[in-house]
């Protein structure tokens, strides 16, 4: 009962800043409502240039849930045959030009990347999709390359090469479905990072046009009005506060309860 | 491996961290949209003034040229100058300097205390209603946007109940004469690395307390306090110190933001404003130096590591 009290609190703060992102974008009018800027009608106000907050709060989340989920796909999608080639090399060379260089990208803090390469790299979805997977990456990297190590060295994987069995059954399939878990586990971390990157980076500006209809922009911009007209503000700011905090508290109780079943 | 020899190997390896830093930086510069000759020549650019800018800043010059010359201020804490004020980008990192440190050095300070505190709160009271509401906050508030907490706690202790100021404007930089305005961007700060070190604390302290010595110390008949905290507790805290340093990376991070959110004239404003108007001396510089610093701190933290455990850390 108590378990099922936990999800049910993560689950509802992700449910609900989820189904605005999902849904929302449809109930928005096409003609866009102009008044004068942070006045307190319509149903949470307008923002800073007279928009309706409500439409902004449903258009708005789309491209942060959208951004946060395809980069953490991309970090997977590049990170997990980047370590497990690292990890499967034969030659140690091959292993340091792989790693090495992550190690660099791991040593300057993620947002200064990202503020650097997205400056140069301008402004669009897939730029920030790029680069929040290029920052993230790199653990993923390191993850998959540690998994693949301590199953290459299993006494499992040498008695199915004595047996002759084929490359692509031992290399790929088995060596599969040991990593699945182990990269999984940390599946909850890499996406509220990359939530975190993605919502930060529009805050700062950084990759998005400064009228962009995003929760993030909106808390940015709206912030000269935070005395007269805070729900501008005070909404898309609770929606990504909820989002992440669901997002953890579900991930987390995830990971306990497979640990529990399986110790 | 001795520590001498390790610190030597490990040195060595920051400096090519630093230099490739470097390198990257001025690559990732120079690749900025925009030329900044165009920028500063104004809304009716006239190409002979371009030209007459272009040459006066150097940017005719091969690219090489300028990073080797770039490098070669930098050694001398040269960082060159802003190309809209003409300051010395030395000015910049002197003006900013004061606000970040005060937050980074204030941070890390409480960070330590506050994450034993509630991390050991929380192992002695384990499974119990304190632990388990300590331990869902920290799970929840783990990698939380810091601009978004921020907004919200201004909104409501800043606007709604007026207790503190919602931001840092009109304290001109001097934050230490206001001790008000710290407290939310403090408090916004740590919220993410008390999260993740209290639950090491937590999760070292359970351990230690059900380890073999403490067990014996028991039989011994010695008092509870002492027990917890001179024999179980220093057991806890070396995974927690380790990362305390791998912190400084969300830090940096969270300073940029927490400047911008809270007016504070800092180095982390400095840099985004720099990217915003394309000063490449100035987005240079401060990259430099927050690059610079993650790196010395993950240096430091190697070594006492290495200092505090040889075996785990000797992979490095």
């Amino acid at each position: 009962m108590r378990a099922f009290g936990r999800v049910g609190v993560g689950g509802l703060l992700i449910a609900v800043p989820l189904a605005l992102a999902l849904v929302g974008p449809w109930f928005v009018p096409d003609t866009l409502t102009r008044g004068a800027p942070f006045m307190p009608d319509h149903l949470l106000g307008t923002d800073f240039v007279g928009r309706d907050v409500w439409h902004q709060v449903l258009a708005g989340g789309r491209t942060v849930v959208l951004v946060a989920l395809l980069a953490t796909v991309g970090a997977y999608v590049v990170g997990v045959p980047w370590g497990v080639l690292a990890a499967m090399s034969r030659l140690r060379l091959v292993d340091e030009v792989l790693m090495r260089p992550l190690d660099l990208l791991l040593a300057v803090p993620s947002l200064l990347v990202l503020i650097l390469v997205a400056s140069i790299a301008g402004q669009g979805v897939l730029v920030l999709v790029g680069i929040v997977t290029l920052v993230n990456f790199p653990d993923v990297a390191r993850i998959s390359r540690a998994a693949a190590l301590e199953i290459a060295g299993r006494p499992a994987l040498e008695a199915m090469r004595l047996q002759r069995e084929s490359w692509w059954r031992t290399s790929i399939v088995y060596t599969g479905r040991s990593m699945f878990r182990t990269v999984a586990a940390d599946l909850g971390v890499r996406l509220t990072g990359a939530l975190y990157l993605v919502a930060s980076a529009s805050f700062l500006g950084v990759g998005v046009p400064p009228d962009a209809a995003d929760w993030a922009v909106m808390v940015d911009r709206n912030r000269g009005g935070l005395f007269l007209q805070p729900w501008a503000v005070v909404v898309p700011a609770v929606l990504i506060v909820a989002l992440s905090i669901g997002l953890n508290l579900v991930f987390d109780r995830a990971l306990r309860a497979r640990s529990e079943v399986r110790p | 491996m001795s520590l001498s020899r390790y610190a030597a190997q490990r040195l060595a390896f920051g400096l090519v961290q630093v230099l490739a830093v470097v390198t990257v930086v001025f690559l990732l510069v120079q690749a900025l949209p925009g030329d900044a000759a165009v920028a500063l020549a104004g809304d009716n650019p006239d190409p002979r003034r371009i030209e007459e800018i272009r040459q006066a800043m150097g940017l005719d010059r091969p690219a090489p040229e300028r990073f080797l010359g770039w490098l070669w201020g930098l050694a001398h804490l040269d960082f060159g100058v802003s190309l809209f004020s003409g300051r010395p980008v030395a000015d910049f990192l002197a003006d900013g300097l004061g606000p970040t440190a005060v937050l980074a050095v204030l941070t890390l300070v409480l960070l330590v205390p506050l994450s034993v505190l509630v991390g050991v709160l929380a192992a002695l009271r384990e499974g119990g209603v304190l632990d388990r509401v300590l331990t869902s906050i920290s799970v929840g508030l783990h990698a939380i946007p810091e601009f978004a907490l921020a907004v919200v706690l201004i909104a409501l202790f800043g606007v709604r109940l007026r207790w503190l100021p919602p931001t840092a404007v009109g304290t001109g930089g001097d934050l230490l004469a206001h001790p008000a305005v710290l407290v939310l961007p403090l408090v916004v700060l740590l919220a993410r690395p008390i999260c993740s070190i209290s639950r090491l604390v937590r999760a070292g302290m359970i351990d230690a307390l059900a380890s073999d010595h403490v067990r014996h110390v028991r039989r011994l008949g010695i008092s509870t306090g002492r027990i917890r905290f001179a024999h179980a507790l220093p057991n806890a805290l070396a995974p927690a110190v380790q990362q305390v340093a791998r912190t400084t990376d969300w830090l940096l991070g969270g300073v940029i933001v927490v400047e911008a959110v809270f007016v504070i004239p800092g180095l982390g404003t400095g840099l985004v404003d720099a990217v915003a108007s394309r000063d490449l001396p100035v987005v240079q510089g401060l990259a430099v130096v927050f690059a610079v610093t993650t790196v010395l701190v993950n240096l430091l933290a190697d070594l006492a590591a290495f200092r505090l455990a040889p075996r785990s850390a000797g992979i490095a």
